[in-house]
């Protein structure tokens, strides 16, 4: 698959983060993705049940686990992936988000005010960690997971 | 490739073994694979055995290939190793293997069923995962004929054979069952133009259809099929005829539409049935039916409300207050990825660019000062009037209602004083919720919580609506039962007159006044049951004709009248109109709640649901794309799920009340119904009991009824009510508990991670009392037994002081015990910068800049 198949899908061209998403199927500097490549991006969305949290404790954590799906997520935001979303990449994030209809320095300062909220080591940056407690309370394992069979 | 390499540790490991056998084995193996090759694939899915074909090879071959397994299974696998191939004698026994070489057998195949099971998590590459699963799955299939013992060979693999198939059939039933939920492709339609929040008002109505539908099964099935089937047909008794003075007219149809005449006298109305103790041949009992049937709608119809709830409960992760991360969330988590629709993708655009704003200025009004008295004096003041508005609709129907009592007793009446009662409902409730919500602008609150007064009230107006036409029923039936007692002498007059005029001077039977001359009592409870079927069609229309209306005439005007139209009609007024997505949830379950409690006064009122849900399924789907337009406001749908369940619990419990009620205590009418002639309706029980059960069951059943016993069984409920409640609250604080250490642990991981300094305040004295010119960040916290604490971070080389007392680990501060090791440790080993000081148990050498986790051993 090529990213111009992925972008032939309506829902991924209209979506602000569309091409990020795309990217994330595709590995470091390469244009296909084969199926292995494209199920491992979506093993992500896979739900979570219940008796695949007891066994396989010892082994890496399965793909699908919230902390991996938040990881995803996160890596949608944080472009040059250096663990932290930076305040340019929120703004950019939301100039896709909302175009022109703001303007700068409003977006700015709501920029500024989610990392005020979010952040709590003081880098003016958000980190992981930081991103996982904002998303404490939404429920990702029921959100970032596709239910094939319901 | 390892494929490679693991064949060349086989060659390497075997050398004697000549090419033969294995060429043999991979060729079987991939006969095996080929022809499992389509199981293969379709067990890519499922991560279970294929489904067997016997095979049964020479015992020969089994043990040779079985050696060879063994040994391939030994260079391949990174698990558990079998230290000794099978002892398998070459000698040939055909029949029958020896113990140890059965358990031996067993004992790989399981590890082989085992390796099938969890070959997803294994590290390895596809390729190798493939042909390691093809091999696994050749064995599994070859060997696991070849357990069991001589005759019990055959049972065991047959046993085997059907415990897959049942696994396979059990997964296919699930995929057809998935197939088979009607309407998904619609519903995944209007979700992908108009979100979530309106697809979740479509699941709901699907959801209702399916329960009203089992509903509909049972009253059907078990009270309208018998009666008609086996009980006497109509025109037989009086109360199965319309009298004679209706039957002019009783084809009429506006005589129908108001469900009289014909209708009046069908299996669809209470005072059709007769109350013989069993009819027909089966001597189905049918008072006792239609009573059990009664109950048990409202039973199931509280079981699955409460299952569905307990569901939603589960999923969701807790309310907690979420106005902690509202810029964050509205950043990170606004986007609703169901969406394919372009313009739905715009409209999404302009809303989260709308909430954006919405909250800009929320934050800026939230930093004004305001006058807090104006803004209470004006809530109160909004209040009082809606108040006002709910008291006088209530007061409104109730006069409508008692007007309508006069009207039924004239003769000439118009079609609009006919059906004035539900004129004014339908009126009402149409009128009402906008009136509220512009009263509510004075009261400024914020939009969600806005929302939920207004949802309260309209439930209340509703509500309010609903009892007090109850009310005015009650005093119509109490009139009817008056009425009753007059007539019931009545007929017992003309009765005995009509015998003695016919009956005078022939000593033959007289024949039986025609059914249809016979005097009727007033039946109250059909008038009930007419009144809100009347009442449910009439709410039905009005919603077709609301939709049929405000939505599509409203689009078609404003698109075809925009081009010679003074301003734009599309921005401005009127527009096309949006999903009101609480009305309509609303309207659904104040129907459902009408239904519920006019059920067991008109069995037919159910089916007449079940259409109506069905019509307005395929109905509203058209309009909502046809001329709906996608919301402006942001609206999260997964909180309200629980909200709307919990209405309809309400109202379930709020329609359970009159019927019960009315079957307590009521006195049914003594010509109609399959009551009449008891005294109370639930004397059927009784009646059944006595006559029916063998003579124990009765006496029991009287013990039981003893309040003596009945009152402790319920303060035992209660006292179980109460555990439980206690039980889950611990639950609760301990999930809070949890979530606050897990919430710490990521706090000390990030702090060690970022290179700081430790965060506990004890620590911090500590560190203070050596270092006290420097300077951290103090997040005082309570730390309990960490058992998976990385306190094994040594800082680097400046800070080994700060190390020494850092390495000890965080220590809770509050606990007294915990505090003297550290200063214990503190005081005999004073730090100093620049050496390593060696500490008990494993430390790192050296200063070494960064340690991962470690383990804490104090």
């Amino acid at each position: 698959l090529s990213r111009e198949d992925f972008q032939r899908i309506p829902e991924l061209a209209i979506n602000p983060l569309g091409d990020r998403i795309i990217n994330a199927f595709f590995s470091e500097g390469e244009d296909q993705v084969n199926f292995r490549g494209f199920m491992r991006t979506l093993a992500h969305f896979r739900p979570i049940e219940d008796n695949e949290k007891s066994k396989d404790q010892n082994g890496p954590e399965p793909l699908n686990s919230r902390s991996n799906k938040l990881h995803f997520a996160f890596r949608l935001y944080d472009l040059d992936k250096d663990d932290k979303i930076s305040r340019d990449e929120l703004l950019q994030v939301l100039r896709m988000m909302v175009g022109v209809n703001i303007s700068d320095e409003q977006l700015g300062s709501i920029a500024d005010r989610t990392i005020q909220e979010a952040d709590q080591d003081g880098d003016s940056a958000i980190s992981f960690a930081e991103f996982v407690k904002v998303l404490e309370k939404v429920d990702v394992e029921q959100k970032m997971s596709i239910r094939f069979l319901h | 490739e390892e494929d490679k390499e693991d064949e060349s540790e086989e060659e390497d490991n075997d050398p004697r073994q000549n090419r033969a056998p294995r060429r043999k084995t991979l060729q079987r193996k991939n006969n095996d694979g080929k022809t499992t090759e389509k199981g293969v694939s379709r067990k890519r899915e499922r991560d279970k055995m294929a489904s067997t074909k016997e095979q049964r090879d020479s015992e020969n071959k089994e043990k040779k290939t079985n050696k060879e397994k063994g040994k391939e299974k030994e260079n391949k696998e990174k698990k558990e190793r079998r230290s000794s191939t099978p002892s398998t004698s070459n000698s040939s026994d055909e029949e029958s293997l020896s113990e140890e070489e059965l358990a031996m057998l067993m004992e790989q195949v399981e590890q082989k069923k085992k390796l099938i099971s969890t070959m997803r998590n294994k590290p390895w590459r596809m390729v190798k995962k493939l042909s390691m699963l093809r091999e696994a799955q050749a064995f599994v299939e070859k060997f696991e004929g070849a357990l069991g013992k001589g005759k019990g060979k055959k049972l065991y693999a047959y046993k085997m054979m059907m415990a897959k198939k049942w696994v396979k059939f059990k997964r296919d039933f699930d995929n057809f069952k998935t197939q088979c939920i009607p309407w998904e492709m619609k519903i995944k339609e209007v979700e992908s133009h108009f979100g979530s929040s309106v697809a979740s008002y479509f699941i709901f109505l699907r959801w209702m259809y399916g329960v009203n539908l089992v509903l509909f099964g049972l009253i059907f099935g078990l009270v309208i099929i018998p009666e008609v089937l086996m009980g006497m047909p109509y025109g037989s008794m009086p109360r199965k005829t319309v009298p004679r003075a209706e039957q002019a007219t009783a084809m009429d149809f506006s005589v129908l539409w108001d469900f009289e005449g014909y209708i009046k006298y069908s299996a669809l109305f209470y005072g059709y049935y007769n109350n013989q103790r069993t009819i027909g041949w089966l001597k189905y009992r049918l008072p006792m039916a239609y009573f059990m049937v009664g109950i048990s709608v409202f039973g199931y119809s509280l079981m699955v409300v409460i299952r569905s709830m307990a569901r939603n409960a589960n999923e969701s992760t807790g309310e907690g207050d979420d106005e902690n991360f509202v810029f964050s969330w509205k950043m990170f988590t606004s986007w609703d990825y169901l969406i394919g629709n372009p313009e739905t993708a715009d409209n999404k655009f302009a809303s989260i660019t709308t909430s954006f704003k919405e909250s800009i200025v929320d934050e800026q009004e939230s930093n004004k000062d305001e006058n807090i008295h104006l803004r209470r004096f004006l809530r109160v003041l909004a209040n009082v009037l809606i108040i006002c508005c709910l008291c006088g609709s209530g007061y409104l129907i109730y006069f409508v209602v008692k007007r309508s009592q006069t009207f039924s007793k004239m003769q000439n009446i118009g079609w609009y004083e006919r059906n004035e009662v539900e004129i004014v409902m339908s009126l009402l409730g149409m009128f009402c919720p906008p009136l509220f919500e512009t009263i509510a602008a004075l009261e400024n609150y914020h939009p969600r919580i806005g929302l939920k007064w207004q949802l309260g009230r309209i439930f209340a107006l509703f509500l309010g609506n609903l009892y007090t036409f109850l009310l005015a029923l009650m005093d119509d039936v109490n009139e009817k039962l008056a009425e009753e007692d007059v007539l019931r002498n009545m007929t017992h007059w003309t009765l005995l007159s009509h015998h003695n005029s016919t009956g005078n001077g022939s000593t033959a039977t007289p024949p039986p006044l025609d059914p249809a001359d016979v005097p009727r009592g007033p039946c109250w409870e059909t008038t009930v049951g007419i009144e809100f079927v009347r009442l449910t069609v009439s709410d039905i229309l009005v919603t077709f004709v609301t939709i049929l209306v405000g939505d599509f005439i409203r689009a078609c005007f404003v698109r075809f009248v925009n081009y010679c139209w003074c301003w734009d009609l599309e921005a401005g007024f009127p527009s096309y109109a949006e999903f009101d997505i609480s009305g309509n949830v609303l309207g659904l379950v104040f129907n459902q709640g009408m239904i519920w409690m006019g059920s067991f006064y008109a069995p037919g009122l159910v089916g007449i649901n079940v259409l109506r849900l069905l019509i307005s399924m395929y109905f509203q789907c058209w309009a909502v794309m046809s001329s709906n337009v996608p919301h402006e406001r942001v609206f999260k749908a997964s909180k309200s799920n629980n909200f709307y369940m919990g209405l309809l619990l309400l109202i379930l419990f709020l329609s359970l009340l009159p019927v019960a009620y009315t079957i307590m205590s009521l006195p049914p009418s003594f010509d109609c119904g399959p009551f009449s002639g008891k005294k109370r309706m639930y004397e059927v029980i009784q009646e059944t009991i006595e006559l029916d059960f063998p003579l124990f069951v009765a006496k029991i059943f009287s013990y039981v009824a003893n309040p003596g016993l009945i009152i402790p069984a319920i303060l035992l409920m209660v006292l179980a009510i109460y555990y439980l409640n206690a039980v889950s609250e611990a639950y609760q604080r301990a999930n809070a508990e949890l979530k606050k250490k897990m919430q710490m642990l990521r706090e000390e991981e990030k702090n060690k991670r970022n290179n700081k300094t430790s965060t506990n305040s004890a620590m911090q004295d500590l560190e203070d009392i050596f270092k006290p010119n420097t300077k951290s960040e103090n997040q005082p916290k309570q730390v309990e037994d960490k058992k998976i604490e990385p306190p094994n971070k040594s800082s680097p080389v400046g800070k080994q002081g700060k190390a020494a007392a850092e390495d000890v680990g965080p220590v809770n501060g509050s606990r007294g015990v915990a505090l003297t090791p550290p200063l214990h440790m503190v005081v005999t080993r004073p730090p100093m910068p620049g050496v390593r000081t060696p500490y008990p148990g494993p430390r790192p050498h050296g200063p070494v800049p960064w340690r991962g986790r470690g383990y804490p051993r104090y």
